[in-house]
């Protein structure tokens, strides 16, 4: 490429002259690729006014590793288009090449904010294709922990939430309840954040006293803690302003789109896993199932609010759970080496971020067939698309934030 | 002789040439000085004293230029720590005691990184845009009076001046916005068009109430309207005002829950975004002098400038005593003054060493000195405060005047700590929903109490 008249000149990538009109294209968003269907040339076509906005994959508040192309007019987006597979490891293809136990550690990092329900899904599953029976103890266990860990992921989910909307402060004492509940996890399996815990058949190590001492210490301010934090900022006018009737969804297209967990409650619907398809001990807990959002569906505020009141159920059932744990073993009888009979299994959690199911089919070998999971940031990523549009660039922050996706759970 | 050569050899290179210039500065140097003494000196003086207007005037922005860096890095150090308070953190601690030299240091590292120009940007404009920020909110300093007589230029349209310069910060940004060809930047950039004009009409309209009570535009003036007792101050007779100046001036500066121009959470940094090195610097600096200047224009507009909130004379005379005055006249202690400079540091020290020394046994003496001296310098310095706050009216008002304005910086530090970011049609509609009618409101209200009382 030489510029006319200097016929002689190299031309460099940051030589200004060689940005000619025509060449300035080449920054845009563009795909790079012919488009291959007509949406994707109709989204790729701008009218007059608009601009693409390339916000992604390092954007602070994608959460992680999310591309999304926004068409804009001036402040307002017009359309929008998210790009997936920055984080794609290829976990299923991985579960697929290990063994039933080597799995756990697969899925582990999964949704790295509440790993626990990553592994429990899976578990299940594997334990209905074994045929094995879990002990009350374990199960106990697992439900106390696996609370534990929706508590702080709600909680972290209202720190980001408020960071996300510009407010510094929350974030930090969000991570000092996250802080606690991961020490006193810690405790129990050796990790802060990944934790390999769940076992086919029961859990890796009993209750000990570190753990029931940090929980003791945890639980005695919990409830007022959880308070305080609701007081922090559900009384400030701007951050309600900037989420009321942002990004709304009501209960027919929240049930047509597939979401689940807190999104599709706070539409209105009250659905959880916990009580429809119940599982684990839950029948034996007494908690409610909070919904939110009026005929109109829920906006951002009703998500935000939602899991708020999730964490009171949350501390409820970890209440309940402290006082009917029983006595007895952590880990069913089961032999090494694992070769289910062949089969298929379905078995899904409620999940801090909705349903959270894994698909397992055993051809017989230590190694299942095939493994699906199906997660559920990934089914209320598609629901971005519709609730951005004819936003302002402010409210994608709104919006995306109030849907709570995890990349890691998306890319798989 | 020899003794002079073998010196000489063993000198390094460096040394060879240090020392002959060392010698020449020697002698080269009293004779200079005693030819500009007698010579230049008078001559200078002579011109500088027939133009005092242009001294003051370079002594203003060299005065301007000095202060405005250190109050930069004081605010930006206040910022971090306040800010690690509020949010349970540390916040710096390494450098220097509690790391009040982090900003610093941190001023210190902006100016060795890369300068980086991105490619296709204006490198022109791209260059001066944070000059153009940078010397917009100096040049506003050079109107605010610190202190009785403590100004740069008494203008007699000094808020005209205030306004018209301190909205020239918009244009830089737009230039930063517009050159740095990024589209979160130029997303930033017309974000800060909109919001500074918008916010700069409620801004003027809500000091036109106390432009009608003051009776002028000069800020020194209005500073010394506000002379008595805290009541005098403008914010009793023009609170509305007040607070559509608080607000229009925390969007003025791009401050949080206004700071939509750098939301980092949506446009990155808005202009900053390829900004690095020292160009970066300056719009960061400028930033927080923005900060010190709306804070100094609140405490000088509406909450009395230098002006002590109690008038100590005025009850003085109302008990019977003279107000308080220093009359020490040094020179007439004679040799007394002498022996006391030499005396009185080493007979304090060791008085104020004293108690160190005895209360604890194993403390070796020359700890309980080194104690002792501090504690006398602690003293002397207090009371040569005191005497300077009594002795010079400027020297109170700069205390107050600092005082006071720390405070609203705090305040500011604090909504930044607190606050979530309101949306860009929540913000402009507020200016022109809220806050014009309000200022009107206020204008008009303030102009009929006026001729009422008067008529």
């Amino acid at each position: 490429m030489t510029t006319p008249g200097k016929p002689h000149q190299h031309p460099s990538a940051d030589d200004p002259r060689i940005m000619l009109d025509d060449q300035i294209g080449q920054f845009e968003a563009v795909p790079p690729y012919p488009p291959r269907t007509e949406r994707e040339a109709e989204f790729y076509s701008l009218r007059d006014g608009e601009m693409f906005l390339n916000m992604g994959p390092q954007h602070p508040s994608t959460h992680g590793v999310l591309r999304v192309v926004l068409k804009i007019n001036g402040e307002q987006v017009v359309d929008l288009d998210p790009v997936l597979g920055y984080l794609h490891r290829g976990v299923e293809k991985l579960c697929e090449n290990s063994d039933y136990h080597h799995i756990i550690s697969q899925v582990d990092p999964l949704e790295y904010v509440s790993s626990l329900f990553m592994e429990w899904a899976p578990v299940m599953a594997f334990e209905k294709l074994l045929d094995v029976e879990v002990p009350r103890r374990a199960e106990y266990i697992r439900v106390l922990t696996g609370e534990l860990l929706r508590v702080s992921s709600h909680v972290l989910f209202q720190g980001w939430m408020a960071l996300d909307l510009g407010g510094l402060a929350p974030i930090l004492y969000s991570f000092i309840e996250r802080d606690e509940i991961v020490e006193m996890l810690a405790a129990i399996t050796g990790q802060r954040m990944l934790f390999n815990y769940f076992r086919i058949g029961g859990v890796n190590g009993d209750l000990n006293h570190e753990f029931m001492s940090r929980l003791g210490d945890w639980m005695s301010r919990a409830a007022k803690q959880h308070e305080a934090n609701i007081g922090l900022l559900n009384e400030n006018e701007i951050f309600v302003r900037r989420m009321r009737g942002i990004g709304r969804l009501d209960a027919a297209t929240a049930l047509r789109m597939g979401a689940s967990g807190p999104n599709i409650r706070a539409s209105g619907v009250p659905f959880d896993v916990r009580r429809a398809h119940p599982y684990s001990v839950y029948p034996e807990l007494e908690f409610d199932i909070p919904t939110r959002g009026g005929n109109g569906g829920g906006d951002s505020l009703d998500r935000y609010l939602l899991r708020l009141d999730e964490v009171s159920q949350s501390i409820r059932i970890i209440d309940q759970c402290l006082h009917n744990m029983p006595d007895g073993p952590i880990m069913a009888r089961l032999p090494r080496l694992l070769r289910p009979r062949p089969g298929r299994a379905w078995a899904a959690v409620e999940a801090p971020r909705g349903l959270y199911g894994t698909y397992a089919i055993s051809d017989g070998t230590d190694q299942p067939f095939r493994m699906k999971i199906h997660d559920p940031s990934f089914v209320h990523l598609q629901l971005v698309g519709l609730l951005m549009k004819n936003n302002l660039i402010a409210d994608t922050m709104a919006v995306m934030a109030s849907l709570d996706p995890v990349m890691g759970g998306i890319d798989k | 002789m020899t003794t002079l050569n073998r010196a000489w050899g063993h000198l390094t290179l460096t040394g060879k040439v240090v020392i002959p210039l060392l010698f020449l500065a020697l002698v080269v140097g009293p004779i200079v000085t005693i030819f500009l003494a007698t010579v230049v000196g008078p001559w200078l003086a002579d011109v500088l004293g027939a133009n005092p207007e242009i001294v003051r005037f370079v002594v203003a922005i060299t005065g301007v230029l000095l202060f405005s860096i250190p109050a930069a890095f004081i605010i930006i150090y206040m910022e971090l720590k306040v800010i690690a308070f509020m949010n349970l953190r540390i916040g710096p601690d390494r450098v220097g005691p509690k790391g009040a030299l982090h900003s610093v240091v941190a001023g210190l590292k902006v100016l060795t990184k890369e300068d980086f120009t991105p490619t296709g940007a204006d490198r022109l404009v791209f260059t001066w845009a944070p000059v153009i920020v940078f010397l917009t909110a100096v040049m506003v300093f050079l109107v605010i009076p610190f202190g009785p007589g403590l100004v740069g230029q008494d203008l007699n349209i000094g808020l005209l001046y205030l306004f018209a310069v301190g909205g020239m910060t918009v244009v830089g940004l737009l230039l930063a916005g517009w050159s740095s060809f990024n589209k979160y930047s130029l997303l930033g950039g017309l974000r800060s068009a909109a919001q500074v004009i918008s916010y700069e009409i409620p801004l003027t309209l809500s000091v036109v109430g106390l432009i009608l009570l003051a009776g002028t535009m000069s800020v020194y003036k209005i500073a010394e309207a506000q002379q008595g007792w805290f009541t005098d101050w403008y914010v009793f007779r023009q609170p509305l005002g007040a607070l559509i100046f608080f607000i229009a001036a925390t969007a003025e500066a791009n401050r949080t829950p206004f700071d939509l121009t750098e939301a980092d959470s949506e446009i990155v940094a808005g202009f900053a975004t390829e900004y690095s090195g020292m160009r970066f610097g300056f719009l960061f600096f400028a930033e927080y002098v923005n900060v010190f200047i709306i804070s100094a224009l609140m405490t000088t507009l509406f909450f009395g400038a230098w002006n002590a909130p109690i008038d100590i004379n005025s009850i003085l005379a109302r008990v019977g005593l003279s107000p308080v005055s220093v009359s020490l006249d040094p020179g007439s202690l004679g040799i007394g003054l002498l022996i006391l400079l030499l005396v009185a540091p080493v007979l304090l020290t060791l008085i104020f060493a004293a108690p160190f020394y005895l209360s604890r046994s194993s403390r070796p003496a020359w700890q309980a000195l080194v104690l002792g001296f501090l504690v006398f310098n602690l003293v002397g310095v207090m009371l040569l405060g005191l005497l300077a706050y009594i002795g010079w009216p400027w020297m109170a008002g700069l205390t107050w005047f600092m005082l006071k304005s720390f405070l609203f910086v705090y305040v500011f530090v604090w909504m930044r700590g607190t606050f979530p970011r309101v949306r860009i049609d929540q913000l402009m509609g507020f200016a022109w929903k809220w806050l014009l009618p309000a200022a009107l409101l206020n204008l008009f209200v303030t102009a009929a109490a006026i001729i009422i009382v008067k008529s």
